[in-house]
């Protein structure tokens, strides 16, 4: 909200500067994004007459009709070039002789303009700065001094603060609240705007009448009849300071609306009094069916339960919100019935949010008017409109206000301050900063009592005063201190927490790196991916876009994308993992959490398996390598080590390559898989390359028992190693193998390490070549050649027959 | 030297072999020849029953002057040959000792993740707890009971992601709160890390999804005092010991009095330049006095206990102390980008 810094000194009568204002409000919670001038670089323009059109110069090629004009000062005249179509004889506007500048540094000079010599510039709102208005030059009264400087006659010499209100201060939503938060933090006397009605002869209440159907939402609504009035443009000063915060000028009669809301905060609204039916106001909900046309020309299907102003045949305004277009004030206009209400600020939010209609007045209702100010506002309103339309204000203001509430009373105790903050301001100090600010004090007793005044709704407890108190004292007051005493209390982690750094320094120790990605992903590659019912999923009501709309059921999309993006950038090594939620709906076992989320892990590696160096292999990352991240990330987990199970057909993740994915278990309980990723879910992506994948779930992890680390004896005996290789069917599992090994239950086999696999050449067709180095040992003793010879031919003998395994070497 | 002239004979042909001897294998021979098992020194010292009785004594006696003479010449020799034959080796492989060493893979924590885990620690040194709540949230816990009212102007401050009419992506950290303190009574102090949801435009300052970190205590006697001295602390360990912060007031619906919390400049040291906008001051975090409504809303009594919450945005202090200019780097995940934050960080234990 623009504060013309002229305007705020009406109301605060304050010397400082606008900058300190600027950060005396800043330190009291108003923030203020810009100190700026109203007008920068403007300097020698002058009120001038056009004293008559001396040549039609034609019309220029970019459509300007430009005539050359005698422009009259009073000692002086010049011919100037004007192309404005409203440029006339006798018309006073602003003159830039040569020697002025306007803004943005532009000098003017006498120039030749089309062969036409153009002794300065005649200027319109936009070159001057002052407004968007740019068809034509700037038209002044007949009665603007001649040869003064416009800048004085505009009051162009002011700065505009613009600040930011936090929604619980409405009362700082206009030149009058801003005053009174200057004068609470400097000490300059606050002046309330005197108001004083002039009223004619006629009483409004026998001329129009007001009735509230629904006080719940309408606790108050007053109403003044104008009389006699004609609409014609505001004054300059008026104008001009509706154009110094922003606002358009319209005629007067709208633009003194305009004027009292930005000044007293009061969203003020004009019925044309002739249009409406039988003069009377309804204030009433709608009902099923109802419309209306809005004074921005649309028409709007309304939804019973809003609040409407109504005549009795017809609605004619959305409450706070937005007139209608049959009760508009038009140049016709010579009687008007002015609104000033308070309307239930939930009412207005929700019927704003509902038409999707966000006005300068329901942004004020929605967060709640001042019900006592507003008669106020009424009565300054009513007289500047006949003061400016040459009317008459009738006698009486209808105001029906059927339940006033008492002020709120609070109880504040200075000990309360001090509890919360630390620290309490002297006794005189509350007193004053609550005073300045509106509040009346009784502090005859122990305990302040305090009255609230009505502009202050959020005030409702004592803390919210503790608020008030400090943050005008200052909180560079507040001293700063550590709690000390109290009970020491064991720092607690949450277990998903340890287990996600242990398994995020595992993965980044062997090389990879971590991703976080955004929660929401594409339901379209969900379905290619196998998801395809939506029931499964959650589905943002309001997504960013159509490809962020769908709450991640698996982390396997986001590393993917990580992948593809990567590789439109040329980097086609990607080794990646990530830590984060899954959704899926609620069950029974999340009780009061909406949604069912676990942790997972996914990790997804393509390209080289090394960065290229010079002594690096030139290997490709294979399915082993993600299969062996997400053993270490289990071994991390320190619950034991992962099974692999290869799925049946059908099983396993569908965006996995059908018999190149398999599943990760610890102690029989799923916990993940891996594998490669299928085809048509890499062309979705956008991977040219083979990219492989593997998710564990943390969250079923933590549920399995940690495996405390226990010391094994080191051997004190010599072991014994044999080789074991043969060749198998080359359905033949490495897996079924040592399973059927260990099955032997053989106590002195204490190790198994697979050291060579060998497919093709000599090896055969459909079979492949597996060779062991099993390592014999016992606790006790030095085994002998016999005890371990005798061993080894079990264990082959056993192979060959299970596997018709071929031996090659033991 | 020695007068016998056999003895003679062999020490001086030994000592010319043990000259000559070009490699540790020459010299082994010269060795084996005259002092082996079978050398010809060996035998000398063998056969001397069939020297004269008379020679006897002086012939031995020279005979092992010899041998032990030889014996210190050979090792001098030996020592020498093994250090030629080793440096010729050493000579003989080539090295490029500018050649990049093979570093053992190493990949990187997200910046976010390292940030948070820095934070983390300092308020786990302050005995603090960390506590954990959902993503998906009911209104009550994101809004209704962190004094929210309904259809209130409070909730555009916070442009809300919405799975259904009361569910929503949570839009801050501050719900866990609300869950921590119902969990247990007081006292309480915990920070709680996470990812949070705002329905907003993405450009370089702005992402529907980041990170926030809320710290919440409520004891007996917890002042605004002490909300300052813990984030001038927390400043100076996260932004070095000149660091402090400046409180502003402001609104929050779940905290009374609330306050804007700024850092003083890192950069500058308060003098103003361009990561402060010249203002001197970097704004961080928002906080305040737990709202007696919310201690209200978990059952504790607002005259018995007081408590102050925090929450800070991880990605603008990750932006703050690494000087990145757009936000969405940290959801691209570029390699690149990434691996600058592989270095060891001193912040993780």
């Amino acid at each position: 909200m623009k504060i013309s810094y002229r305007w705020l000194r009406e109301f605060a009568e304050t010397e400082l500067p606008p900058e300190t204002i600027a950060d005396r409000l800043v330190n009291a919670g108003i923030e203020v994004a810009s100190v700026q001038p109203l007008v920068e670089g403007l300097s020698g323009v002058v009120i001038a007459e056009i004293e008559a059109i001396e040549q039609d110069l034609g019309v220029t090629p970019a459509g300007h009709h430009n005539r050359l004009c005698r422009v009259a000062l009073p000692d002086k005249s010049f011919s100037v070039v004007c192309g404005a179509p409203n440029a006339a004889r006798g018309l006073r506007t602003a003159f830039a002789p040569p020697g002025a500048t306007l803004p943005g540094g532009r000098a003017i000079k006498a120039a030749k303009i089309r062969g036409t010599q153009s002794e300065g510039m005649l200027c319109s709102e936009q070159e001057l700065g002052i407004g968007e208005d740019g068809s034509g030059i700037l038209e002044l009264p007949a009665d603007a001094p001649l040869g003064a400087p416009l800048s004085r006659y505009l009051g162009l010499d002011d700065t505009i603060l613009e600040i930011e209100i936090t929604p619980n201060r409405p009362d700082a939503l206009s030149v009058v609240g801003v005053a009174r938060e200057v004068a609470a933090l400097t000490g300059a006397p606050f002046r309330f705007p005197q108001i004083a009605v002039k009223e004619g002869e006629i009483d409004a209440a026998r001329i129009a009448e007001v009735e509230i159907l629904d006080p719940d939402l309408s606790p108050r609504y007053a109403a003044r009849v104008i009389t006699g009035l004609t609409v014609k443009p505001s004054p300059p000063w008026l104008a001009q300071r509706l154009r110094s915060v922003g606002l358009r000028p319209i005629n007067n009669l709208v633009d003194v609306t305009n004027y009292v809301l930005w000044e007293m905060g009061q969203p003020l609204h004009a019925f044309d009094y002739d249009t409406v039916a039988q003069h009377k106001i309804v204030v009433r909900r709608a009902q099923p069916g109802e419309r209306i046309m809005t004074l921005d020309g649309q028409d709007r299907a309304l939804t019973p339960g809003m609040l409407l102003i109504c005549d009795p045949e017809r609605p004619i305004g959305i409450a706070g919100v937005m007139g209608g277009a049959s009760t508009e004030v038009t140049a016709k206009t010579t009687t008007v019935l002015l609104e000033s209400a308070f309307f239930n600020p939930g009412s207005i939010r929700s019927t704003s949010r509902t038409l999707g209609l966000h006005t300068d007045a329901a942004y004020r209702f929605e967060r709640g008017a001042d019900i006592e100010g507003l008669r106020e506002a009424l009565d300054r309103a009513a007289q500047l409109m006949a003061d400016l339309g040459g009317g008459t204000v009738a006698k009486g203001a209808i105001d029906v206000y059927p339940g006033p509430k008492p002020r709120p009373r609070i109880t504040l105790r200075r000990s309360r301050i001090e509890r919360v903050i630390g620290v309490c301001p002297p006794h005189e100090d509350v007193v004053r900063i609550l005073q300045a600010l509106g509040f009346a004090v009784d502090d005859s007793g122990l305990a302040l009592q305090v009255v609230v005044p009505s502009f202050r709704r959020d005030i409702v407890q004592e803390d919210d005063l503790v608020e008030e108190v400090i943050r005008v004292w200052g909180y560079d007051k507040i001293p700063s201190a550590l709690a000390g005493g109290g009970v020491l209390q064991p720092v607690i982690h949450p277990p998903a927490l340890v287990l996600a750094r242990a398994v995020t320094r595992a993965l980044t120790s062997a090389g990879l790196s971590q991703a976080v990605t955004y929660a929401f992903v594409d339901p379209a590659r969900l379905k290619v991916m196998g998801w395809d019912a939506p029931e499964a999923l959650i589905t943002l009501q309001n997504p960013i876009s159509a490809e962020r709309s769908v709450l991640q059921p698996s982390l396997a999309p986001g590393v993917l994308e990580v992948v593809a993006l990567n590789g439109t950038r040329q980097i086609p090594d990607v080794r990646v993992f990530e830590i984060g939620q899954t959704f899926a709906p609620h069950r029974e076992e999340d009780g009061d959490r909406p949604a069912h989320e676990e942790l997972w892990l996914a990790v997804a590696m393509t390209g080289q398996r090394a960065p290229r160096a010079w002594h690096a292999t030139r290997d490709r990352i294979d399915i082993y390598d993600v299969k062996g991240a997400a053993e270490l990330a289990v071994y991390a987990a320190g619950v034991g080590d992962a099974e692999t199970t290869l799925y049946a057909a059908g099983e396993g993740p569908r965006y996995l390559e059908q018999g190149r994915a398999a599943a990760l278990s610890v102690g029989g309980r799923p916990v993940g898989w891996f594998g490669e990723v299928a085809l048509g879910v890499r062309e979705t992506f956008d991977l040219p390359a083979p990219v492989f994948l593997a998710e564990l779930s943390l969250s079923a992890l933590l549920d399995l028992p940690r495996r405390e680390t226990r010391y094994q004896p080191l051997p004190r005996f010599p072991a014994v190693q044999r080789d074991l290789a043969i060749v198998v069917a080359a359905e033949v599992t490495a897996g079924q193998i040592e399973a059927a090994i260990r099955s032997m239950k053989l106590p002195l086999l204490s190790r198994l390490t697979l050291f060579d696999v060998y497919e093709g050449g000599q090896v055969g067709a459909g079979k492949r070549s597996l060779a062991w180095s099993l390592t014999y040992q016992a606790p006790d003793r030095t085994l002998t050649d016999r005890e371990v010879n005798e061993l080894h031919a079990r264990i082959v003998a056993e192979i060959s027959r299970r596997f018709g395994a071929e031996i090659r070497g033991v | 030297m020695a007068a016998d002239p056999r003895v003679q004979d062999i020490l001086d042909r030994a000592l010319a072999d043990i000259a000559g001897a070009r490699s540790t294998s020459a010299l082994e021979q010269v060795r084996v020849r005259v002092l082996g098992r079978s050398g010809e020194l060996t035998a000398l010292l063998r056969g001397l029953g069939k020297v004269p009785a008379a020679d006897r004594p002086r012939v031995g006696q020279e005979a092992n002057e010899v041998k032990g003479r030889l014996e210190e010449v050979l090792a001098a020799r030996q020592e020498a040959l093994k250090t030629e034959e080793h440096r010729q080796t050493l000579a003989a492989r080539h090295l490029d000792l500018t050649l990049p060493g093979r570093v053992p893979a190493h990949g990187a924590m997200h910046p976010i993740i390292r940030v948070q885990d820095e934070i983390i620690s300092i308020f786990e040194g302050l005995g603090f707890s960390v506590a954990e709540g959902p993503e998906v949230e009911s209104d009550y816990y994101n809004f209704a009971a962190l004094n929210f009212p309904d259809d209130h102007p409070a909730r555009d401050m916070q442009d809300t992601f919405h799975v259904s009419a009361d569910t929503v992506l949570r839009t801050h950290t501050s719900p866990v709160q609300i869950r921590a303190m119902k969990a247990q009574g007081p006292p309480v102090r915990i920070v709680c890390p996470g990812k949070v949801f705002r329905h907003d435009i993405t450009d370089a300052t702005h992402s529907p999804m980041f990170h926030q970190i809320e710290g919440l205590a409520v004891d007996r006697h917890i002042t605004m005092a002490d909300l300052k001295g813990t984030l001038d602390l927390f400043a100076r360990e996260m932004f070095g010991p000149r660091s402090h912060v400046r409180f502003r007031p402001s609104f929050f619906p779940f905290t009374e009095p609330s306050a804007e919390v700024d850092v003083l400049c890192f950069k500058c040291g308060g003098d103003g330049c361009r990561f402060c906008k010249q203002s001197g001051w970097i704004e961080i975090l928002g906080s305040g006095m737990v709202h007696p409504n919310v201690l209200r809303n978990v059952g504790y009594d607002p005259e018995e206990v007081t408590g102050w919450a925090f929450g800070m945005g991880v990605e603008r202090v990750a932006i703050l102390k690494y000087e990145i200019d757009d936000i969405r780097l940290f959801f691209e995940n570029d390699m690149r980008f990434l691996g600058q934050f592989a270095s060891a960080s001193r912040e993780l234990p």
